[in-house]
């Protein structure tokens, strides 16, 4: 594979840079960077240890690894470039403004064992944060450590099971999951010791309540759920879903990615939800880098609350203090206080709406899956019925006629200048495709988008289905060999 | 509101489209009850982007920080330098605003990124394959444990006690609520003791895990270590704080490890409070399959050019759910271009220096020590334990030293419960120059 890599810089057709791996560059690594600090000797203690082959990491001069790492941004769809439309994920503009102050010397460059005085700034603004993220969850306690979604679930879940515990009731170890839920809700329930049972959707994509009513039993120790759903639909059902979790002694996680269908207009904590996990780069517009680093504050509820992990940020009179002590908490789940960047960017999302506005994310959000749904339902499958939350589920079932799926209609996006919508997924209906616009898109574009998918309506009915089945044709790459690199993982680089 | 593009004709004309007459008949399937009034909720009123500047700069000014103030902090955060081209690239839009790259056509960028990422931490820890990335360095450890119960078949975690504590503390949490046993093996001294280590291996003991340099800085032969690993047939699993170290010290794969986590922090990502960092996780091929967390792999495409893909997804929660080796989803994406492009300025020549200046500032400060204070004994790398007469010897420098500005070391007993108060952990990077040294040592002095 790596014989025909001889391109170099020649592939380079239209100014669309072909560029090598870095290790490709072929000559010798240049003067190293000029560094400061104590140019000495070490001790002879240390000396002893000396790494005996070099590491064989290519340098690069400064102008040659921005160039390489700048053709490769090249290579690289973002939300600056573009509509990103995955469904559950909420791709939206992700502000400058946050990307400027978190810059700010007295954010970036502390210490979280610097002497707390020292540190006051940033302990105020994450505890503001907190506060916030209460008020709009519903569920006053915060925790802003979990590092991710899927570890704002697992410690979630440690802190049901601590309540449960506390209770006697070592027993319960049962989480129901719907199996329209994301894999993570099975996957953290397993890494907190507990099993699941997984729950089938009702005919309209909802939770079934006789369903739920069979598998709640003295061992139940939570429900796991995502309202709106992962197929976009509001579980209206939601006071009678909570109490009848409660009236068996259940507790009930609330999976907060599909916030944004909800912020400033609608409160978990009013609903019934004991306890949720917020995806800050969902809801609060921090930026997904490319798969992080993202964020999952936990907020939970009294009774909750004595089992929230350390440290917390708390206020003490005029001060604001990391506090490690806790003899009911489920104790540290991360290495430090947690992605402290990612949820002053947060802050600083929600201090632009404020009180006045905030409910209008979820207003254009929502308003903007409808306006899709309503331009395309009459083409394309709609499984569910009735109003959509932020983001609108299709499938390819009309499309399938003519032999098209759902991956040729997404790979075809891509070549009418798109990236595609989120597919298979949820799992509950065939062929998914989940579109989610967020509230930062124009009509302008949503209008383009829809345009492009009639324009594949369109072909598929007219039986021009080549260009679907060898999409994408344009971009940079095309279809990518999955199976090849699975088969015969190469992770690193030999050369 | 300047993020929305709406304006309140395109809303009305959209709701025309819609076929509902107002914004509230969107929510209509929300319950009544639940629905909130309009700027109810107890949250500070909206800011100009004036404002958010302004708050956050009166913020921060707050906070002593490491442009205005000499820092000796350590414990698994390092204020290394972080070159202006590094932020500069994880900036641009295309890194930044991209998602987890499952459109591989359109994210060869990411990909290839990651792939590079993941080849030169492999080269740097000595390992054959690294994934692309976890959160930080104590639930990479963690992760470490649970990969090595699966690859053994069995459940019983050793883990030494000069493991950062916070490293020990989130293992021994994430394993409590998990069929096995989790062994902590006291050290009786700031370094590691593999005697006691290996004392407390027995056949039914899936991996050992030890921090290499420890979180007192100490750098040990790993060899007796790896003897009794494959005598017990369990797995060694190497932790580390700051993986610089090793463009200086022998790797931890050179030495056998089987598998080696830890933070990658000290490549071009700042001290940020604690986060966003970059967790490590690296193996023998040998255990690729088990390894938790997303990788990516070399392919080609359907015209026979190369490219990348996430790959091995069969391990992950998305395909696996309850049986995936690791719930984790979004890792650090950003931070491994960071690490990438960081290691790509410094090369092996820079990477060594950094590892070299660290590790000199640390000999040139214990080496003048006056007698009132002592310095943990053996090979050293960038950190070490300063011991005081008593907690008011040790708690009048620190004073001294911060109205000086200098944080000069960590009560160790702040991360180390089970510590005596009269000790510091100190650490040092190519950011400490010869005076900050030389000041340090007046101080030392001055508050005798």
């Amino acid at each position: 594979m790596s014989s025909n890599n001889t391109f170099k810089y020649s592939g380079t057709v239209g100014m669309q840079h072909e560029e090598p791996l870095l290790f490709e560059h072929a000559h010798e690594a240049p003067e190293s960077i000029n560094l400061p600090g104590v140019n000495g000797d070490i001790s002879t203690a240390l000396s002893a240890f000396s790494r005996k082959k070099p590491a064989n990491i290519p340098g690069l001069s400064e102008p040659e690894t921005v160039r390489h790492f700048v053709r490769l941004s090249q290579w690289n769809h973002g939300i600056e470039t573009g509509f990103y439309p995955l469904g559950s994920c909420t791709m939206k503009y992700n502000p400058r403004v946050n990307e400027q102050v978190v810059r700010l010397p007295g954010l970036a460059h502390i210490h979280p064992d610097q002497p707390q005085d020292t540190a006051q700034g940033v302990l105020e603004l994450l505890y503001e944060l907190q506060g916030w993220l209460g008020e709009i969850s519903g569920l006053p306690h915060l925790t802003l450590q979990p590092a991710a979604g899927a570890h704002g679930e697992l410690v979630g879940l440690m802190m049901i099971r601590a309540a449960l515990d506390a209770r006697g009731q070592q027993h319960r170890r049962k989480v129901l999951v719907p199996d329209s839920a994301h894999g993570t809700n099975p996957a953290s329930a397993a890494l907190c010791g507990m099993h699941c049972v997984e729950l089938k959707s009702g005919p309209d994509g909802r939770i079934d309540l006789d369903e739920l009513k069979r598998h709640l039993d003295d061992e139940t120790a939570a429900l796991m759920m995502t309202n709106p759903n992962t197929a976009g639909a509001f579980e209206s059902d939601i006071k009678e879903i909570c109490q009848l979790v409660h009236d068996a002694g259940g507790f009930v996680y609330g999976d907060g990615a599909n916030l944004n269908a909800l912020v400033g207009v609608a409160r978990p904590g009013d609903m019934g939800i004991d306890c949720l996990h917020i995806n800050v780069h969902k809801t609060f517009a921090t930026p997904h880098g490319g798969g992080g680093p993202g964020g999952g504050p936990v907020a939970v509820n009294d009774t909750l609350a004595p089992y929230l992990p350390v440290p917390r940020i708390e206020k003490q009179g005029e001060t604001f203090a990391l506090v490690n002590g806790s003899g009911t908490s489920i104790g540290p789940v991360l290495g430090s206080p947690g992605q402290i960047g990612v949820m002053l960017r947060a802050h600083a999302y929600i201090s632009a709406f404020g009180r006045q506005h905030l409910h209008q994310i979820a207003g254009d959000a929502v308003l903007n899956a409808n306006y899709i749904l309503h331009r395309l339902k009459d083409r394309y499958h709609v499984p569910f019925k009735g109003l959509c939350k932020h983001e609108c589920l299709l499938t390819d079932e009309i499309q399938n006629k003519h032999g098209v799926k759902t991956l040729d209609i997404a790979k075809r996006l891509i070549d009418l200048g798109f990236h595609p919508m989120t597919v298979y997924f949820p799992l509950i209906v065939h062929g998914a495709m989940l579109i989610e616009p967020t509230e930062t898109e124009s009509r302008e574009t949503l209008d383009a988008f829809c345009d492009a998918m009639l324009d594949i309506a369109d072909a598929c009915e007219a039986g021009d289905t080549e260009l679907l089945h060898q999409a994408p044709l344009k971009p940079f790459r095309r279809r990518l060999d999955e199976t090849q690199a699975a088969r015969n993982p190469v992770l690193v680089w030999q050369g | 509101m300047r993020f929305l593009p709406h304006t309140d004709t395109d809303r009305s004309a959209m709701l025309e489209k819609i076929g509902v007459s107002a914004m509230s008949d969107l929510f209509a399937d929300i319950p009544a009850e639940f629905h909130l009034d309009e700027g109810s909720l107890n949250i500070a009123d909206a800011l100009s982007e004036a404002g958010i500047v302004r708050k956050f700069t009166k913020a921060a000014e707050k906070n002593r920080n490491a442009t205005n103030t000499r820092y000796f902090l350590g414990g698994g955060t390092y204020n290394h330098f972080v070159p202006a081209v590094v932020d500069y690239i994880i900036s641009r839009g295309e890194f930044l605003t991209a998602y987890t790259p499952y459109q591989p056509e359109i994210s060869q960028g990411t990909l290839q990124a990651l792939f590079e990422f993941q080849t030169m931490i492999a080269r740097l820890t000595g390992m054959d394959v690294s994934n692309a990335s976890m959160y930080e360095a104590a639930t990479a450890t963690a992760e470490a444990a649970l990969m090595a119960r699966r690859v053994t078949r069995k459940n019983r975690v050793v883990m030494a006690g000069s493991v950062n504590p916070r490293y020990r503390s989130v293992t021994a949490n994430y394993l409590s609520r998990l069929d096995g046993e989790f062994v902590g093996v006291d050290m009786g001294q700031f370094g590691t003791d593999l005697d006691r280590v290996i004392a407390a291996i027995d056949e039914e003991t899936a991996c050992v895990i030890v921090q290499y340099p420890d979180f007192y800085g100490s750098v040990y032969d790993l060899a007796p270590l790896r003897a009794a690993c494959d005598a017990a047939k369990c797995l060694m699993v190497v932790a580390f704080s700051d993986v610089s170290a090793f463009a200086l010290i022998e790797s931890p794969g050179a030495l056998g490890a089987d598998i080696a986590v830890g933070s990658g922090q000290s490549l071009g990502i700042p001290m940020g409070f604690g986060g966003p960092h970059l967790g490590l996780f690296t193996c023998k091929q040998k255990y690729l399959r088990q390894m938790p967390g997303r990788v990516c792999g070399l392919t080609s495409d359907a015209d026979g050019k190369r490219g990348f893909v996430l790959t091995l997804s069969t391990r992950e929660q998305h395909i696996r759910r309850e049986k995936a080796t690791s719930n984790i989803c979004t890792n650090q994406g950003l931070m491994c271009t960071a690490a990438a492009t960081y290691m790509t300025l410094m090369g092996d020549a820079g990477l060594a220096t950094v590892a070299r200046h660290s590790a000199a500032a640390l000999q040139s400060l214990v080496s003048q020590l006056p007698d009132h204070v002592s310095a943990a004994s053996g090979a050293r790398f960038n950190e070490t334990v300063l011991s005081f007469a008593d907690r008011e010897a040790r708690d009048a420098f620190l004073a001294a030293a911060k109205a000086r500005d200098m944080f000069a070391g960590i009560p160790l007993e702040k991360i180390d419960a089970a510590a005596e108060p009269r000790h510091l952990l100190v650490a040092t990077t190519e950011m400490v120059e010869a005076d900050d040294i030389n000041d340090y040592l007046a101080l030392l002095e001055v508050a005798k």
